[in-house]
């Protein structure tokens, strides 16, 4: 009886929590005639996939769709490279002035965006990388990598020195036990990281917004960021958009849950 | 060759820092006390000119206001909803706790554009799901503008940033409340503890120093908030919900006063970095402790 209590709860509070989403999600799949109608409905034997190849016909999420792809795919391999470079430093050596680079790396992933925008505008018009994918991509890695390095750090440090100092013993320098010992071992955690880098970069909205301004450099959120307004009358094209975003999100949430929420709390305690 | 190694593995994460945090803090810095302008180009010095306009504007002080408001509140009912779903979620009832904490960690999973639209949508004065019920159910008239509203714009936006913020408070809850030793209730129950005593005396105070992190960081990160609030309502109606990130860009972007919207940001970063600062101390207390 307490359990059937409990479980009733538990699945009213699940469709209130995901209210916003089925609402879309049945927006989504409406004609436009029915999506401004009163009294709205959930379902209507009018429903199709239509909206969803009307918003690539008639709004570029085509292009953005590409520029997410690269933007994200870029940042996370270049954060990834470069991540994984500084989390061996800090996993394996012991060298004057660690903990004050440690700390540079907590506290700048901290720093509010709203506080960095304007400096990082000028500089990448003075140098062209305004609206472009690369200067967009350096910024995505920039905010990335102190919690990539983290996370990584915490990963290396697992891998027991034992292995390596074998490979040590067996004639490989420095960079060739991080290459052919380390990097193998922590590969689940790599790939735990790398899904983490991706999804920061591929949901990110603010820089995204104010360093790009043409369509062709503009990613999806920015597309449903700034249409949300101008296009009101396509409501249901612009819910396409918004399931087909979060698909990737939602499939990597799904199959690596326990990485996830491993990484979520001991992100926060670091 | 050996000693520089560990540095040298560090140089290029370290160009990276400095290109998103030394540079622009000095940047920001030099900008906040000249004129520059988007259109009128840059006019040199100002002095504190750029700051004086900061503080004398009724808008920063609204803005400072409604951000703290949005911060604070926010996160204090966050953890709030957070703590009752963790624990829910630990009643332990195997596959469909499961299947629960799952689906409830959505919002925290899904963009904040997409969260942002989807509540603007469920809140749409005429064709919004959540207005035909209220209007059916005759607590408001059809035609109710939740977000076209300047006494309930704000409101609507922080709801938001709660359902997306309070799974991150749940999944923190629930990792604290499976660290508590068993024996602690098995003690209380054995001599007679009801459970609101037990919640009281054992559950909470076991969860102290979980929610004090969470505060601090719940705080911080709803303070950096530009999302939400940019794209339910932009700082609108009459900048009745404007917060200091939008402001910054507004200033910059829309009125393309570099000078100002950077002596904004040199201020945001000092309330920030007061909040890391606090949120540094809580963790290395807890360490020591």
């Amino acid at each position: 009886m307490k359990k059937a209590l409990l479980i009733s709860l538990m699945v009213i509070l699940a469709l209130l929590v995901l209210l916003p989403f089925l609402w879309t999600f049945s927006t989504s799949l409406k004609p436009l005639n029915e999506v401004n109608k009163y009294p709205p409905e959930w379902t209507s034997v009018n429903m199709s996939l239509k909206p969803y190849s009307d918003m690539f016909f008639y709004l570029p999420f085509s292009t953005y769709t590409l520029n997410s792809l690269i933007v994200a795919f870029s940042s996370t391999i270049l954060t990834l490279l470069i991540g994984s470079l500084a989390a061996f430093a800090f996993s394996r050596f012991q060298f004057a002035g660690k903990n004050v680079f440690l700390l540079i790396f907590l506290l700048s992933q901290m720093l509010p965006g709203a506080s960095v925008i304007i400096p990082l505008f000028q500089l990448l018009q003075k140098v062209g990388l305004y609206d472009t994918h690369l200067g967009l991509i350096l910024v995505h890695t920039a905010f990335l990598l102190p919690f990539v390095i983290w996370l990584l750090y915490g990963f290396f440090l697992a891998i027991p020195r034992d292995v390596e100092d074998a490979a040590l013993i067996d004639g490989c320098s420095r960079m060739q036990a991080l290459r052919k010992v380390i990097l193998p071992l922590a590969l689940p955690g790599m790939g735990a990281t790398a899904l983490f880098a991706f999804l920061g970069s591929w949901n990110e909205f603010f820089f995204a917004l104010l360093l790009t301004s043409s369509d062709s450099t503009k990613t999806i959120p920015v597309g449903i960021g700034l249409f949300v307004g101008e296009y009101l009358d396509v409501w249901n094209q612009m819910a396409a958009a918004a399931v087909l975003f979060s698909l990737p999100p939602l499939i990597l949430f799904l199959f690596t849950r326990k990485t996830f929420v491993k990484g979520l709390v001991a992100g926060a305690y670091r | 060759m050996k000693k520089s190694l560990p540095y040298l593995l560090l140089v290029p994460a370290l160009l990276f820092t400095v290109f998103v945090l030394v540079y622009p803090l000095v940047q920001n810095l030099i900008n906040s006390v000249c004129d520059v302008s988007m259109i009128r180009g840059s006019n040199g010095w100002v002095g504190l000119h750029n700051y004086e306009r900061i503080f004398n504007d009724t808008l920063f002080w609204h803005s400072f206001r409604n951000t703290a408001i949005y911060a604070i509140v926010g996160t204090l009912l966050a953890l709030l909803v957070g703590l009752g779903f963790a624990l829910l979620l630990n009643m332990k009832l195997g596959r469909i706790s499961s299947i629960a904490s799952f689906l409830y960690t959505i919002p925290w999973v899904i963009s904040p554009v997409v969260a942002g639209f989807a509540w603007k949508w469920i809140l749409n004065d005429r064709f919004g799901i959540v207005n035909y019920w209220l209007a059916s159910a005759g607590i408001v008239k059809l035609g109710t503008s939740w977000l076209g509203d300047p006494g309930t714009a704000l409101f609507c936006v922080m709801l938001a940033r709660i359902w997306q913020f309070y799974p991150f408070a749940m999944v923190m809850f629930l990792a604290g409340l499976q660290t508590i030793p068993q024996e602690q209730y098995e003690a209380a129950a054995v001599d007679g503890a009801t459970m609101v005593r037990r919640f009281f005396y054992i559950t909470l105070p076991n969860l102290k120093s979980v929610s004090s992190v969470l505060l601090v960081l719940g705080v911080i990160w709803s303070f950096n908030d530009f999302n939400m609030v940019f794209v339910m309502t932009r700082g609108g109606p009459m900048n009745s919900s404007m917060v200091l990130p939008v402001l910054v860009r507004e200033l910059s972007f829309v009125h393309f006063d570099l000078g100002r919207g950077s002596a904004l940001s040199i201020v945001i970063f000092v309330l920030l970095v007061s909040l890391s600062y606090l949120y540094l101390k809580l963790i290395g207390g807890r360490e020591s402790a």
